[in-house]
Formats: structure tokens, C-alpha cells, sequence
């Protein structure tokens, strides 16, 4: 194949969820492509593990809706539920729960954001509760939800949310797309490639003995994938190594948050669906005697997700520990870039660099976030305690530090939080900054109490306004 | 309150960025029990006679609740939609990095991807066809933007020209207003605690000693805290900016007011032309081992377009950032933080920048290393970040003239830059990061103006015909070239608005 | 002169032509008076490997109840969205003559005015771009239209590359189906009324005696019954076509399948590229008096893009038509009653159009002079037709320094041809006259194409709103992309519908 060949033909490895979603995606994004996919055989590990539900985050949804699929098709589609957010039992040493809101809390004050104000109010001995003013956390309170309106300006446009689905039954209307689309089916794969010397494949042989050779090879083959390449891995830092997911349904639908409950072997989190919840279980095995039967999983990452002519997405490229509930989200992120960055010829060294730079940035963040929301944690028992006696990354460590000192925080180029996202998180699991804002501290109480007071009257307002959840959703299902 | 919070603020040295941080933390410390002396002389001058400027300072001003009319007034300024490059990519070529962008997406495909594709088609039509700010510059002509997003008029922002020492001047009268304290006087030395280094006052040739906790140190060049007391150290970048001196002159004006600001490039550097109301400031910034100081000057005075109207002025520098812009107690702002030719209009917008971060890191006397440490890393990020951009201009070039140029044209360059250069060059994607002033439509400028085409495009313009591309792009054309015609020209607009100088 | 019906058709000859012929007249048989006998020698070879076709014989085959997708499948058949002509104007150029239109007219002003509105307005706009056919051929990709008008698939219109041998024998099946007897047999003598000079019969060489009213002579280049026992004289066209020889090979198929024919212009002549699925028909037609068969066939097959699969065939021929292609009882169909080389693929639409013309006219057994002469009117109008616009490619060339060339710049053309040019090159005004086959977009795309360019366009197109005209413009051009790009591939679209069975 001449280098500067047009790129004309991917493959596709593996039939799971990243698998259809790039398969989807990309025939709308570039109809001319001749796609092909291969299934491979077991359960569907494209993302990470394998989890009933996984959350597609707010961002998540104009960026789905350009590329094609919109809240509707979702929430139809992937019997979805919203998510206000992640509440929070057993993870604080006080034992409290928490709840990290998506979304903005409070609002600033002239020049002053929230936090600091929160952070001053506190260092004059003032309790304050931020999900007391998170439009999300009182909505989710009230077991009130409504999407705002489009060209909506009062408090509710404010309301941020995600959506939790049920990963196999999207996956389900992906491929149906995608082959709608005319991506071709083209048999079952059990890992058998012909390599080529840089990193790349030339072929594939399938099950049934023929060969498939590809311009682009897709591995969306999960962690276990046969093109892996070189692997860091990340099990010093994430103890736990055991996953088992389950699918309850219920005649209602669960509530607008994914909860999550850490226990003293791992944790636990629940992902509300239309007609029930997904169901996920994290723990150490050693910490854990007599578990139930549970998936093994290794936290880490390829070296480059992109060798060759073989890009690797989602959970073929990083296996993230799934605290942060981020599979789909970088699975998502995986494709898109993919597509935004798609190479006109076979040969593409710059487009591979670039689109290595971009995942190493946003696998590296999404490490941070898992880790901290981990070893942020007060969560009682041996693990947990073992996973806050090892020093952090220095990168992680800084992000924590820099907080902890006056509130500040970090952020790098492939955030998968921005600054109220991880505000929330840092405050959720008591994290507080030592050192207030100057600014901040000059302010006189009464004033700080007084914009409290407004900004959650207001929110509470725009609650009272809001339909009961359980009513939305059942017009949802009509 | 905070017992240990900042009380006694000392700012070293006036000129731009003295007076700036003066006047920035006057306003937003105002009620708070601190006070501010800003220290200089009058002995010594400052660098910098006309000043261009990028939009953010407009954000600056308003945030001072400074009228524009008032400000253009009394510095004698002018509008500015972007920089025209002359002679960069081939000798004859000229650009405009517009503060706007270029034309429209379709369909989710970026514009230079179509222009590219248009281009490769036998579309004629030059990407600025499709800037509106660079049209009316081209025109002289200038209006405020629109801020409906539907209107032509909201694809382009502006800034000024202005005359630097006016500008410092009206700061610091606003400073003053406020409560800024100004000491006379040149400072002889700076008095350090003897364990930890810190600054604790600085002694001026009067004997005077002004204390304080924290100390900024906007000195100039030499960082007489930052580098003199503290020895923070330096990091040359002058292997890939070899520019290392500049001979400024202005001069009467002897054409049309424009509204944006010239870089020419030389045969061992490039010359400055920034129109302001009264005159124009020229200058010439050079690489010395590539050219005398005299042929330097004669250079500039050969292409000045009027009368010259002062003695031209030789400025020394070495290119480059201080390793540590903030130790200890002392925060280096201007010049004494680092120098960066003035290619792009930076000098000002560093200067903001760094206030701003330092009002976003402010500390208090426990000193917790953290704010440094985040200030030094988003600083550096900056500094880095503008120098790759300035380098860009140099590399991307096709010049082989002069052995100046053949230098820059073949050096190995950060590889930052040369992983954007060539995904830019390869697939025209456009590598931006989260910090950096430089956005995408200005990286784009750049490598379009100077000739770095991108060899493949966007596989998703490819569901545009070539004919569909051609008509789109006219109607497109067409309608940047209506709306451009129909604006004033900037002298009518400075008088409409009450902004002439007197 | 006999009254009554025709009792009995006798056709002459195998081959494309014959049993087009059998097949059409098939129909006859179901009065149960007529009867139809085709005679044929295995011992003769027929002409032509893979053959090109155009829209029309989808009529064809329609009128004859054949089902499209059994048809391809039997003759190994692919789609054809139109001609690509490389080289034409000059070495290094191509364009592509598509079937069906280029855009839609915009308020009653013809699309290529438009266009040449645009043109003259500084937008030198591919016109490949405004036809759906040409756009999809350039992108290998096929799909039949949807039936639905409103969509732009309904600008798709197409043809057939097949084989021509597998077609006959298809065809065969269907007229012996249908009553048509088929005679092995050699033609020795022709027998003539001696009063009427009528034929009588046909006398095989084995002594049969084949009687009948009407005699259709598919005999191919031979024209044994037209030419030889009837005498009606040939006109030979070869100082404005003077191509006289081609020489045929098939070669492996490659990939991508092409949607189309390709026509490669040569140093004396030209070479065809005709994709099938289980092969490529390859063939070189030119001038022998300015190259050698030797050359030619060597140029022919260092220029394959597949393996060869065969020996070179030669042929020879002279351009012309038939004066009186219908004398006394006999029609001539196909190379018997004339030739034109098949730059446009236009043999078996030439076949067609006698076959329909004669059912048309078809006469009682009295013969009436009027219907023979209508006939013979209409076919010489047709051809030339055809003629002028095979000879427009060739005249309007502009591959300087190649002497076959410069003498086909040169040349004087006929008065209708000339006028036609000229109209056009003033102000791209195009006349479609009585009957012709080739469209306004034909003539169009092959003027464009070749370089004629209107020196001005129609005043007319001045009066439309030029905002609104690029805004339908740009419209159209992005839809038929877009409709392209969505299509499934050539190769693909046959695999799905009418894959035939691997040889």
C-alpha cells in the first residue's frame, strides 16, 4: 500500500459497546469509509469492565448530539436515566454522606469564587454544606428534575446532568445503526493478526479462516486485547482488582444520581436506569475472603494508544479503575477524537502523535481523578488505609496539595473535571484548603450569609418549579 | 480578618508595568487595610514608545472602570485589528494576523479546511478574503464589534496602539486617586532577612528605606530584586530568538490613520510600525552578530515614512525567562520577568496576566510555597507558550537571503513547536492547549500567512463538492467585502466617538 | 405484390444482432400465423468481447419482459454511469460523459447557462459537480434510483457494460422460449425472385432451403443478403471517421469496478476499457495509415491494467452506413447495414433502433414503398446524428504534434456538425433535433469536455437573482455529493443484487 494511499478501508475489533459506538459514529461521520467489524466472543469489556450502566456525562451530550444521537434516542435507546450527580456513604471519615453535585455550585461573589467564600465562612466556624447550593444536589434532594428548557435564562438553565444508561441495550441500538448505515458484519474474531513491523497490523484472521486486512484497525477489543501493546501498569496505586456488575429492574425508576457506598473491602454504586438500576461491585481480592464470584481487573494503560495503523480506544487503551464512573466518557472521547483527527492517507505519523498527546493528557487526568476520589477517601478498612499510606504521583499529589493549601485548582489540558468538578470532589471527601482567599476574608459574614440565602432561595424556587421525577420519567417512557 | 495577611505592598519601578500592577491592586484590594508604594525614578526612563497591545487589555481597562474615549484621548491612541506581516514567509508577501477569525465553518468542518480544499480546487480567493478585520484594516476603516453573534461585525475584537509613557502617566494618576503611594527616588539597595533571603525593604539614594512584605518587582530588565537581591536566574532562550537589541525611533505620520500595527521583516530581524494619533512608532529589533548597530539604525531611519521626531533610541536585551518569576517575596512583572521581542503585541498582556495571577494566588505572610509554585507553573506555561508562537513566525519561513534568516530557517526548534508545525503542515489540525493566549485562529493566521499549507485536510470536508465549496466561500467572500466597505474609516470613528486627541 | 400478413421471418445470422432481432420479433409468434427461424453457423465467430451500452436499452430490455438483475447476472454484466474520456482534449485530461442531466434549469433558464453565468462571473465551477452520474463514477460507487422523483437518486440514470457473447446465448434462451426456431446451418446462396429481385429463400450449405417473406440480414460486416444479393450500396464515412481497425483483448478484472467505460485516446486512435465482473474488455480502435496492427496491438497491451487473457483479435472495418438498409424484403440490422466505431457505445442501441423502427413500420407482405422508405429515412437521419456527434470528439481535439490528431483538427466537418459547433461556441445555445439520441447534456458535456468553450452565455441567464443562483447551485452540487458518497460501491452494490457466477 503506497503511503499517501487514501485511507479507505477501517476494521473494527470487537463488537461491544466502544466497538458499535465507533462504528456508529464514524459511518456518520465519514460516509465513504468501508467499515468493517469482527466480533469478538464473551462479554462486552470495550469499555473497561463490564458494568450494566455506565454515565455519560454532561459534556458528553451536545458532543453526542452533533455527532448524531441526541437525548431522545438516548434515554429510549439506553432505557437511560438522568444524573444529578454521585452521592456519597461511607467515604468520609465522620461518616457523613456527601453528594457531588455536576455543575456550578453557589455563585461567585464580584471577583470571589463560591468555594472561597464557603472556605472563609468555614475558617470563622461556620459550617457550610455545598451541595446546599447545588441546583443538581436540591433537585436530586427533592425527587424533582426537568432538562431546562433551550433559551431558558432563569436559575434552572443552571441544572447540569448526565445520563446513566444501560450500556448493552445502547450498544444493541448502535450496531443496529451502524449496519443500517452500511457497516458490514464481518464474523467472529479470536485474536488470530498478522503484525507488520511498526506496531501495526496488516491483517486479521477470523474464525472461519479468511483474512481481513484494513487500512485502520479499530481494537475495541477491551483490556485483554491481542494487538496490546506495551502496558503500563497501574495496580501500585489501585488496590482494587475484583468487579462483578448486575441488572435490577424495578417498576420505577431508580433516582436521579448514581449512588456509591464504599465498604471496607471497595465499594459498591448503584446507576439509575428507566426501569431500575446497574449495579456495581469493586474490591480487593485480598481484602475480600469468600467475595461473591467476581471479574479479575488490572488498572493501567498502553504506552500509546496509536502504534502503526491500529488505534486503541476505550478500554483496549486504558483500563481505569471505575470509581469515577469515566469508561463510556473516555471511550466517547476516544471516538471523537478519532474522528476529528482521521488521517487522509495511510501512512499519518502526525496524525497519530497528535491523537496519542491528546489521550495521554486525558488518560493521565482521569488517572488523577480516579485516584484522588480513592486516596482522598476516609473510608474505613485495610485497603483503604493501605491506599492512603503509598505516596501519590507527583501530578496527583500536586493537584491535592495545591487545594489543600488556598483552594486553588489544577488544571491541565485534558481534564475530565473542570474546577467546580473538582471542587465538589476535593470538599465531598474533606479536603479543605488550610489558607482562604484575601479577598475573601475581608468580606464581613453578614454579607457572605446573605448571598448564601439568596442563592438558595432562588434554587430552591426554580426545585418547587420542576415536575416530580418519577412524573417526568413516565412521560419519558410514554 | 486574617492576622497574617499582606499589609504593606512596595511596587519597584514605574514605566507600563508598575503602574499597572499599581493601578490593578488598587481597584481590587480597595477597602482592604493595605497599602501600596510604588518606588521610581525619574532618572530612568522607561522602555517602550509606541505600544501595541492585544484585546485582552480592553478587559483590563473596563475592569478599572476606565472610559474609552477618555483613555484613547489621553494616550494618543489608536484602534488595532491585527498585525500586518511583510515579508516573512517569501520577500513581497504581507498577511494580517487579524484579532478575528477567518471565515466559517460548514457543517462542523473548521474554515481553513475548506479554504484548503477551495484553495487546492483553483479556488483564487486569499484567506483573508474572509476576514473582516482584515479587510477593514486593509481599508483603514474601523468600527466597535457587534455583539449579536448573527452580525459580521462580532467575528473580529481590537485593541490599541498607544503611547506607552502616556498610558503609565494615566495609571498612574489613576493609582494616585486610589491611594498609591509614589516614592521618588533611585534605589541603591535591597535589604534581605539574613536567614530566609526575603526582601524586607529597599533602600533609595536618600538614605529613605521603604519596607514592606511583599514586594514587585517591575525594575525593567535588570530585576533589581528579582535577579539583583534574589539571583532567581535566567533562562536564554536567544538560540531560538537571536534577536538580542532594538533602536526605536518615532516619527511624524504621513499617511492614513491605520489601524493595525506593521512588522516588516529585514534582512537580520524586523522593523515595527505603530500608527498612534500624532505619530508613528518605529523601531527596528536585530540580531547583532548578524548586523552593526549603525546599519541597524540606518535601516529603520531608511524606512520611516516621515521625519524622524526624537534621536533614535538603542535598546539592549537578551530573549528569554526568568527561572523563577515569583521567589520568595518578591513577584517580577514587565521586563523583569522576562523578555519577549514585541512581534506579537505580548509585553502588555504578560503584564496583565501576571497580575491577575497573582490576585488569583494571592498569599499572605506564612508564605505557603504552593502560590508560588502554581504562579511559576501557569507563568511558565505563558512565557513558553508566546515564545513558541514568535519562534513560528522565524522558522516558517522559505527566506534563504540573508544568513540570518537561513539561521532561523534551519534551527532545531522547541519541540513543541515542531509537533504543531508539522500537524499543521500534515493534516492542517491545529495543537492548542488549555493555557496559552494564542487560540487557534491565530495559529492559523500564521501558518497560512507564512506559506504552511496543510498537505491533507479534514477527511469530513470531503462531503462538500468542490462546486458547492466555490459558491459557499463566494457568498461568503462577497459578504465580508459588503460589510467592510460599509464601516468608516478609523479617523471618522475616533472623532465619532469623541476620542481625537487634542 | 402478395397481400396478407407476413407468414414467415427469416433471420440471418447469430451474434448480438440476430438474436436482438429474434428476441423482439419473438412476440410475432403469438398471432399463430407468423413464424420466426433464425439461421446461424456455429463455424462463425461473432465480434465483440465485452460490450458498452447505453440508457435505451433498458427499454429494450424492458419491452422484452427481462428482469434487469437476471439479465446482469447472466451476462456478467456491471453498471455504467457514463463514458470517462482521457486524453481527448490533451494528454493529462479527463472528463467524464455521464448519462442523465447536469442540474436542474432555474426558472427556465437551461442548467448550462447557468453555468456559464457563474463561469463569467469569476466561478469556474467543475461542471462534473452538477451531474449526480458523473460524481458517483468518480467516487466507484452505484445505486439504481429510488422510483422516488423528489430525490436527487432520481437524476441517476445508466446503462450496462456485459458480455456479448453471454448476452446473445441469454437471448437465445428467451426468443427459443418464445417460439423463434433456430437453423444450424451455413449460408451458401441467397435466392432471388426473378421478377421482383425479392428474396425467396435461403439455400444452407448442407442443401436445406429456408423459405420466408421478410429476411432480416444480421451477417454481420459480410451483409450477404443486403450487401451481396441485393446490392444496396454502402456510403463510407471514413474522411470524417477514419479509424478502420481495432484490435480486442480481454484482460483480469481489477479493482476498484469501475461504474463506467473508459475511452483512453492513443497516438492514432483510441482504446476502451470495458469492466465486467469476471473480467475487462480491452480494445484499441485506430487509423492504419498512421500506425501498424503491430504497434497498435503492443501499445494495447502494454496499457492493460489486469492480466491479458487471451490472444489479440483483430478486426477491420470501414465506417458507413448501408444506403438503402431496408431494400426489396430484407432489413439490415447491425453490422450489416453499417458501422461506427463504439466511441459512445452506441452498437447495440444502432441494432435497437432498427429493431423498433421495423416493428414500428412493420410491413404486410405486399411491402408498401412508403414504410420502406420511411424506414430507410429515418435510420440515415439517426446515423448521422450519431456520426456528427462521434465526430465532434475527434475535431475538436487539442493534442498538437500527433499527426492522426492534427488531421482530425483539420478536417472539414459536416454542414450539421459545423452548425451545431458554432451556435454553441457563440453562446452555448444547443438544438435538440428530430429524434436524435444524444441530449442537450450530451452534446454539453462532450463540447465542455473537449475544450469548445462559449466565448458568452445566453443573455437570459442575467435576468435570475445571482444570491439565489449560487444558493440552488451550491444546493445541488453538495446533494449529489452527498446522495454519491451514500451510495453503496459498484462492487458492492453488484454483490449484493446481481453477483453472477464466478468463471
Amino acid at each position: 500500500m503506497p503511503a499517501d494511499a487514501p485511507l479507505a478501508t477501517i476494521t473494527i475489533a470487537g463488537g461491544g459497546f466502544a466497538g458499535w459506538l465507533a462504528a456508529s459514529l464514524l459511518a456518520r461521520a465519514l460516509p465513504d469509509l468501508a467499515i468493517s467489524l469482527v466480533e469478538v466472543p464473551g462479554p462486552d469489556r470495550s469499555l473497561g469492565v463490564a458494568a450494566a450502566a455506565d454515565v455519560l456525562l454532561p459534556d458528553d451530550l451536545p458532543l453526542l448530539g452533533e455527532a448524531g444521537w441526541n437525548g431522545p434516542d438516548l434515554l429510549r435507546g439506553g432505557r437511560a436515566g438522568f444524573v444529578l450527580g454521585t452521592a456519597l456513604s461511607g467515604w468520609r471519615a465522620d461518616g457523613a454522606t456527601a453528594f457531588m453535585p455536576y455543575g456550578e455550585i453557589g455563585a461567585p461573589l464580584g471577583p470571589i469564587p463560591f468555594h472561597q467564600l464557603v472556605s472563609t465562612m468555614r475558617r470563622r466556624g461556620q459550617p457550610v454544606n455545598m451541595a446546599n447550593y447545588a441546583l443538581g444536589a436540591l433537585a436530586a434532594q427533592a425527587g424533582r428534575f426537568a432538562p431546562p428548557p433551550p433559551g431558558d435564562e432563569t436559575v434552572h438553565a443552571a441544572l447540569t446532568f448526565g445520563l446513566s444508561i444501560d450500556t448493552a441495550r445502547l450498544a444493541e441500538m448502535l450496531r443496529g445503526d451502524a449496519l443500517e448505515r452500511g457497516v458490514r458484519l464481518a464474523g467472529t474474531w479470536h485474536g488470530e493478526a498478522v503484525q507488520r513491523g511498526d506496531g501495526g497490523v496488516q491483517r486479521l484472521v477470523l474464525a472461519d479462516g479468511t483474512s481481513l486486512a484494513a487500512d485502520l484497525v479499530i481494537d475495541a477489543s477491551g483490556p485483554a486485547s491481542p494487538l496490546s501493546g506495551a502496558r503500563d501498569d497501574w495496580s501500585p496505586w489501585f488496590p482494587f482488582d475484583r468487579v462483578a456488575s448486575a441488572r435490577r429492574t424495578s417498576e420505577a425508576p431508580a433516582p436521579p444520581y448514581v449512588h456509591c457506598d464504599a465498604h471496607h473491602a471497595g465499594w459498591q454504586s448503584f446507576a439509575p436506569l428507566a426501569d431500575g438500576v446497574g449495579e456495581l461491585f469493586v474490591f480487593s481480592s485480598a481484602d475480600a475472603p469468600g467475595a461473591p464470584a467476581a471479574e479479575p481487573f488490572a488498572p493501567g494503560c498502553q504506552q500509546a494508544a496509536w502504534t502503526g495503523n491500529v488505534v486503541r480506544i476505550g478500554g483496549a487503551a486504558a483500563q481505569h479503575d471505575p470509581v469515577a464512573g469515566l469508561q463510556l466518557h473516555l471511550a466517547l472521547a476516544d471516538v471523537l477524537r478519532l474522528i476529528a483527527l482521521f488521517p487522509a492517507a495511510c501512512e499519518h505519523p502526525a496524525e497519530a502523535a497528535e491523537y496519542n498527546r491528546q489521550w495521554r493528557e486525558k488518560t493521565e487526568c482521569a488517572f488523577d481523578t480516579a485516584l484522588l476520589r480513592l486516596a482522598c477517601s476516609g473510608a474505613l478498612g485495610a485497603v483503604w488505609d493501605r491506599l492512603r499510606a503509598r505516596a501519590l504521583p507527583d501530578r496527583a499529589a500536586y493537584r491535592r496539595d495545591l487545594y489543600a493549601a488556598n483552594g486553588r485548582v489544577v488544571l491541565h489540558d485534558g481534564e475530565v473535571l473542570e474546577e467546580a468538578g473538582w471542587t465538589a470532589l476535593f470538599d465531598a471527601l474533606c479536603v479543605q484548603p488550610r489558607k482562604g482567599d484575601a479577598l475573601s476574608d475581608a468580606l464581613p459574614s453578614a454579607k457572605i450569609t446573605a448571598h448564601f440565602a439568596a442563592i438558595r432561595q432562588a434554587m430552591i424556587a426554580a426545585v418547587g418549579r420542576m415536575p416530580p421525577y418519577q412524573a417526568l420519567m413516565a412521560q419519558v417512557a410514554a | 480578618m486574617n492576622g497574617s495577611a499582606i499589609e504593606r505592598i512596595v511596587i519597584v519601578g514605574g514605566g507600563t508595568a508598575g503602574w499597572m500592577t499599581a493601578a490593578a491592586l488598587a481597584h481590587r484590594l480597595q477597602g482592604l487595610p493595605v497599602s501600596i508604594t510604588l518606588v521610581e525614578s525619574e532618572e530612568i526612563g522607561t522602555v517602550g514608545v509606541g505600544e501595541a497591545t492585544v484585546p485582552h487589555i480592553r478587559f483590563f481597562n473596563a475592569r478599572l472602570g476606565i472610559d474609552e474615549a477618555d483613555f484613547m484621548r489621553r494616550t494618543s491612541a489608536t484602534f488595532k485589528l491585527g498585525i500586518e506581516f511583510r515579508n516573512w514567509g517569501r520577500k513581497g508577501d504581507s498577511y494580517i494576523h487579524p484579532f478575528g477569525v477567518f471565515g466559517e465553518e460548514i457543517e462542523g468542518v473548521a474554515f481553513h479546511h475548506l479554504w484548503a480544499r477551495f484553495a487546492r480546487a483553483g479556488g483564487r480567493d486569499a484567506v483573508e478574503a474572509f476576514s473582516l478585520p482584515v479587510l477593514a484594516a486593509r481599508m483603514d476603516r474601523f468600527a466597535h464589534p457587534d455583539s449579536d453573534p448573527e452580525s459580521l461585525l462580532s467575528t473580529y475584537s481590537y485593541a490599541y496602539q498607544f503611547d506607552a509613557g502616556l498610558y503609565a502617566a494615566y495609571l498612574r494618576a489613576y493609582a494616585e486617586a486610589r491611594g498609591v503611594r509614589r516614592v521618588e527616588g533611585r534605589i541603591t539597595a535591597a535589604l534581605q532577612h539574613a536567614e530566609t533571603g526575603f526582601v524586607d525593604s529597599v533602600v533609595l539614594e536618600s538614605g529613605e528605606r521603604v519596607a514592606g512584605e511583599l514586594f514587585v518587582d517591575c525594575s525593567g530588565f535588570r530585576g533589581l530584586l528579582i535577579e539583583q537581591a534574589l539571583h532567581a536566574g535566567y533562562e536564554d532562550w536567544s538560540h531560538w530568538l537571536p534577536c538580542d537589541r532594538a533602536v526605536a525611533v518615532p516619527c511624524r505620520s504621513e499617511a492614513a490613520l491605520s489601524p493595525y500595527t506593521r512588522a516588516t521583516a529585514l534582512d537580520a530581524g524586523w522593523a515595527w510600525r505603530i500608527p498612534l494619533q500624532h505619530r508613528v512608532g518605529n523601531g527596528h529589533v536585530y540580531c547583532s552578530s548578524h548586523i552593526s548597530d549603525e546599519a541597524a539604525r540606518d535601516a529603520l531611519l531608511g524606512q520611516i515614512e516621515g521625519e524622524p521626531i526624537a534621536e533614535p533610541r538603542l535598546l539592549r536585551f537578551t530573549t528569554g525567562r526568568r527561572r523563577k518569576q515569583w521567589d520568595r517575596n518578591v513577584v517580577a512583572i514587565g521586563l523583569a520577568a522576562g523578555f519577549l521581542e514585541p512581534l506579537e503585541s505580548t509585553s502588555i498582556h504578560l503584564i496583565q496576566l501576571a497580575i491577575g495571577r497573582l490576585l488569583d494566588h494571592w498569599p499572605d505572610r506564612d508564605w505557603d510555597p504552593f502560590c508560588a509554585r502554581e504562579y511559576n507553573r501557569l507563568m511558565d506555561l505563558e512565557y513558553e507558550r508566546v515564545r513558541d508562537f514568535l519562534i513560528l513566525h522565524y522558522h516558517a519561513t522559505e527566506r534563504d537571503d540573508t544568513p540570518f534568516w537561513r539561521q532561523v530557517r534551519t534551527m532545531a526548534v522547541p519541540e513543541s513547536l515542531a509537533h504543531r508545525l508539522e500537524t499543521f503542515r500534515k493534516r492542517g489540525v491545529v495543537v492548542n492547549y488549555r493555557d496559552g493566549m494564542f487560540l487557534d485562529a491565530s495559529w492559523i493566521a500564521v501558518y497560512l500567512g507564512q506559506r504552511v499549507i496543510p498537505e491533507a485536510g479534514d477527511p469530513r470536508s470531503e462531503a462538500l463538492s468542490d462546486a458547492g465549496l466555490m459558491l459557499r466561500l463566494a457568498a461568503m467572500r462577497d459578504d465580508y467585502a459588503r460589510m467592510a466597505a460599509q464601516l468608516p474609516t478609523q479617523a471618522a470613528f475616533l472623532a465619532r466617538i469623541g476620542a481625537n486627541a487634542s | 405484390m402478395m397481400a396478407g400478413p407476413i407468414r414467415k421471418v427469416v433471420i440471418a445470422g447469430g451474434g448480438t444482432a440476430g438474436w436482438m432481432a429474434a428476441a423482439a420479433l419473438s412476440r410475432l409468434t403469438g398471432n399463430g400465423v407468423t413464424e420466426v427461424v433464425l439461421v446461424e453457423s456455429e463455424e462463425i465467430g461473432t465480434v465483440g468481447v465485452g460490450e458498452a451500452t447505453i440508457p435505451p436499452i433498458r427499454t429494450f430490455n424492458a419491452m422484452l419482459g427481462i428482469d434487469e438483475n437476471a439479465f446482469v447476472v447472466a451476462t456478467q454484466g456491471s453498471f455504467k454511469l457514463g463514458i470517462e474520456f482521457a486524453g481527448w482534449s490533451r494528454e493529462g485530461q479527463s472528463y467524464i460523459h455521464p448519462f442523465g442531466a447536469y442540474g436542474a434549469d432555474i426558472d427556465g433558464v437551461k442548467f448550462h447557462q447557468v453555468w456559464l453565468a457563474l463561469r463569467a462571473a469569476g466561478l469556474p465551477l467543475p461542471l462534473d459537480d452538477f451531474s449526480l452520474c458523473t460524481t458517483a463514477a468518480r467516487l466507484n460507487r452505484f445505486q439504481r434510483p429510488d422510483g422516488n422523483p423528489a430525490s436527487p437518486l432520481s437524476q441517476i440514470a445508466y446503462a450496462f457494460h456485459f458480455d456479448a457473447g453471454l448476452y446473445a446465448a441469454f437471448l437465445r434462451r428467451h426468443a427459443e422460449a418464445r417460439g423463434v426456431v433456430r437453423h444450424e446451418g451455413k449460408i451458401g446462396q441467397v435466392r432471388l425472385d426473378g421478377e421482383t429481385g425479392f428474396i425467396t429463400a435461403l439455400a444452407l450449405d448442407d442443401g436445406r432451403v429456408i423459405e420466408g417473406d421478410l429476411f432480416i440480414d444480421c451477417t454481420g460486416f459480410r451483409a450477404l443478403l443486403i450487401g451481396e444479393a441485393l446490392g444496396s450500396a454502402y456510403e463510407d464515412w471514413s474522411h470524417w471517421l477514419p479509424c478502420d481497425r481495432a484490435v480486442a483483448v480481454p484482460s483480469t478484472r481489477t479493482a476498484p469496478l469501475l461504474p463506467y467505460t473508459r475511452s483512453t485516446a492513443r497516438k492514432a486512435g483510441w482504446q476502451w476499457r470495458i469492466p465486467l465482473q469476471h473480467r475487462t474488455g480491452n480494445g484499441m480502435v485506430y487509423c492504419s495509415r498512421h500506425i501498424s496492427d503491430d504497434e497498435a496491438a503492443a501499445t494495447l497491451l502494454a496499457n492493460l491494467d489486469g492480466e491479458a487473457t487471451a490472444d489479440p483479435r483483430p478486426l477491420r472495418f470501414t465506417t458507413g452506413i448501408r444506403k438503402e438498409p431496408w431494400r426489396k424484403n430484407c432489413v439490415a440490422l447491425g453490422l450489416a447495414s453499417g458501422f461506427m466505431e463504439p466511441l459512445e457505445s452506441t452498437s447495440i442501441h444502432l441494432i435497437q433502433i432498427g429493431i423498433s423502427k421495423l416493428l414500428a413500420l412493420f410491413p404486410d407482405a405486399s411491402f408498401p414503398a412508403h414504410e420502406r422508405d420511411e424506414y430507410n429515412r429515418l435510420t440515415a437521419l439517426q446515423w448521422a446524428q450519431i456520426r456528427d456527434f462521434l465526430i465532434l470528439h475527434y475535431k475538436q481535439n487539442q493534442r498538437a504534434g500527433q499527426p492522426f490528431w492534427e488531421e482530425c483538427a483539420a478536417m472539414q466537418v459536416p454542414e450539421t456538425l459545423a452548425r451545431k459547433m458554432a451556435l454553441f461556441r457563440a453562446a452555448g445555445r444547443l438544438f435538440r433535433y428530430e429524434d436524435e439520441l444524444f441530449t442537450d447534456a450530451s452534446w454539453a458535456a462532450v463540447m465542455i469536455g473537449q475544450g469548445l468553450m462559449p466565448e458568452r452565455h445566453d443573455p437570459i441567464a442575467d435576468t435570475l437573482d445571482p444570491a439565489e443562483v449560487r444558493n440552488l447551485a451550491a444546493r445541488m452540487a453538495d446533494a449529489f455529493r452527498r446522495t454519491a458518497r451514500a451510495m453503496p460501491t459498484h462492487a458492492d452494490y453488484i454483490a449484493r443484487h446481481c453477483a453472477g457466477r464466478p468463471m
